[in-house]
């Protein structure tokens, strides 16, 4: 599980984003220019409505800016169309959410496998990937269990299961650890953290928790859709 | 393929649900087997009568009119006509069950040269020829009553006003279940001649069988024409159209049959697409989901269509069955009605019924499936993120 890009993975020039609701013209973003490496572990930060979560959707190609430009994975996302970008985020993205999001009638297994049958693996071979996914967050055992027989934590690590199955270039969390307690959260940083330093993963995580955010080698902060500070840091292990 | 599990488990998520829709599609087909499976009853008499050169004198005022029997003679006269029997309908109740199976009087010498399908062994024919109170059952009809040969079978009249005693003498084996039992038509007679000597000398309907279909309409004419400055003139046609007088009887049912299956088809739809826009709904953040990690519009699209499709396809498969199990037991316990069992009928209109049933899945999917491919990922994921 290695990525191969040696110049930025993500590109985002002057970019910014409004919404149009009713009559009202809502800024969200302001010019922000950012460039993510591979092998990038940023935590991103910000009060509520700052525009975390609108900049991590413009980054994972959910969502496209009302003007400027967004290279990431080697695709123009500005100019893709629905479906291209559909294609792309199966190549190129991981996601875990706050609330895990796995499909409640797939059993552990079956949610991991998901995002591989949209690739063209056989069936073998996606059981290898499925396997070596749920393997690395430590949950072989939980296999045959659907999510309702997990606790929040292993849901959580499923969720993670699902996001690097592909082996996806850019693993984008939004606030991975906050529906979860703190020792299970700690334990989904320690593996984000082993993700990106055993594994090579970039990772981009909108957070609340100034803990969390400690454990990134960079962290943005964002402040009314305008990015405020861009600081390099040493990681820390809990 | 590879989603097919998935689909499938989103079938069963709301297990209550789609039952109910799976039910209500059920019903619905069962109803409209059933009642498909009647005209195609009422077709296929009429196809295979064709195909007899058959048919069937009655008086011009209908079924409340009768033929003298001396009318036979005239029309095995006519140019063109090989045969002709009386078939008079007795309309019996039999140890207190009330027309249990059709019974007629007809000629015991010739009736078989008129339906020349019928099978019976030689001896078993000779025998009723020389017994007047014999009787000859459809074979189906003498194994399903458990009747031997010498059993008695006695008949209550109820449109005449007399009793037969009949003796079961042989059974005759017919292509398709005839549910009935002849006896001498003289029999008959002599008996209603004790009681109501001017109700006697008549038949309500005289078969008759043409040497070939294309002398057909001239017999029928000319039959017609025989007749027609008689104290009963007569009413000629094929046994076909004979056939489908009975459908006429009812009004255009055709007709009616197809309103209503049209009817039952928009209001299926609307409850099957109910059913599946609500089950969407309350998934709308998963489908944002899958469309974060890649599901293409299409593919949710045919995932919702296949998901509405095998609800519906179920529903229809069942109900289907539940018909054909109907027809099955109208064919069982009165055949003289339902001559025809699903087997004999199935036909196009079973497959046509198959595809409403897929058809209703695919229609009623198509509104909640667009919406679901068009959910914006964003929106969708707001609830959670």
């Amino acid at each position: 599980m290695t990525s191969v890009f040696s110049e930025p993975i993500v590109s985002i020039e002057n970019v910014s984003k409004e919404y149009q609701r009713d009559a009202f013209v809502i800024p969200v973003l302001s010019g922000i220019d950012l460039q993510l490496m591979a092998g990038d572990y940023v935590s991103l930060m910000g009060p509520s409505g700052s525009g975390k979560s609108t900049l991590l959707n413009l980054i994972a190609g959910l969502d496209k800016p009302t003007s400027g430009r967004i290279h990431a994975c080697g695709q123009d996302l500005c100019n893709s169309s629905e479906g291209e970008l559909a294609k792309w985020r199966s190549r190129h993205i991981g996601f875990i959410f706050q609330l895990y999001n796995l499909i409640p009638v797939l059993t552990a297994y079956e949610n991991v496998e998901l995002p591989l049958t949209l690739t063209s693996l056989n069936r073998r071979q996606r059981d290898e990937h499925v396997k070596a996914a749920m393997e690395v967050v430590g949950l072989l055992d939980r296999m045959d269990h659907y999510p309702r027989q997990l606790s929040g934590g292993q849901e959580q690590r499923v969720s993670i299961a699902r996001a690097i199955a592909t082996d996806p270039t850019l693993i984008v969390a939004d606030e991975p650890t906050g529906d979860l307690d703190a020792k299970s959260g700690g334990e989904i940083l320690d593996l984000m953290t082993r993700l990106n330093e055993e594994f090579q993963k970039t990772i981009i995580m909108v957070t609340h928790d100034p803990d969390a955010a400690q454990r990134a080698k960079r962290m943005l902060l964002l402040g009314k859709g305008v990015l405020i500070s861009d600081t390099r840091q040493q990681a820390s292990h809990v | 393929m590879k989603l097919l599990k998935y689909i499938w488990r989103n079938v069963t998520r709301n297990k209550l649900r789609s039952s109910l829709t799976i039910l209500s599609v059920a019903f619905s087909l069962a109803l409209m087997t059933v009642l498909y499976g009647y005209l195609a009853m009422q077709d296929s008499w009429g196809q295979e009568a064709i195909k007899k050169n058959r048919i069937v004198v009655m008086n011009k005022q209908g079924f409340s009119g009768s033929l003298p029997i001396a009318y036979i003679d005239r029309i095995r006269s006519t140019e063109g006509v090989l045969n002709a029997v009386p078939y008079a309908w007795f309309g019996g109740n039999y140890q207190e069950q009330k027309m249990p199976f059709a019974q007629f009087g007809t000629d015991p010498k010739n009736v078989f040269e008129v339906w020349n399908e019928w099978k019976i062994a030689p001896e078993q024919l000779s025998a009723w020829q020389d017994d007047r109170q014999g009787c000859i059952a459809d074979r189906k009809l003498a194994e399903k009553r458990q009747w031997k040969i010498g059993d008695r079978i006695p008949l209550q009249g109820t449109f005449y006003p007399i009793n037969l005693d009949l003796k079961l003498v042989g059974v005759f084996d017919s292509p398709t279940y005839s549910d009935s039992i002849l006896f001498n038509w003289t029999y008959m007679d002599e008996e209603l001649r004790k009681i109501s000597p001017e109700a006697s000398g008549n038949s309500g309907t005289i078969f008759a069988r043409c040497r070939s279909t294309d002398l057909i309409p001239s017999v029928v004419d000319a039959i017609d024409e025989k007749f027609s400055n008689s104290d009963n003139p007569t009413r000629t046609q094929t046994e076909a159209a004979f056939a489908q007088m009975f459908a006429d009887m009812l009004g255009n049912i055709k007709s009616y049959i197809r309103n209503i299956a049209l009817a039952v088809i928009f209001s299926l739809t609307l409850v099957a697409g109910t059913a599946m826009a609500m089950s969407m709904r309350e998934r709308t953040t998963e489908v944002a989901v899958l469309k974060a990690i890649g599901f293409s519009k299409s593919r949710i699209l045919s995932m919702v269509l296949g998901e509405s499709t095998i609800i519906s396809m179920l529903g229809g498969l069942l109900g289907i069955a539940a018909g054909g199990l109907c027809l099955h037991g109208l064919h069982s316990v009165s055949a003289q009605f339902f001559p025809l069992s699903i087997f004999e009928l199935a036909g196009p209109w079973l497959l046509g019924l198959i595809a409403v049933g897929i058809g209703i899945g695919f229609v009623s999917g198509l509104v909640p499936a667009i919406q679901a491919a068009r959910i914006s990922v964003v929106d969708g994921l707001r609830r959670v993120i």
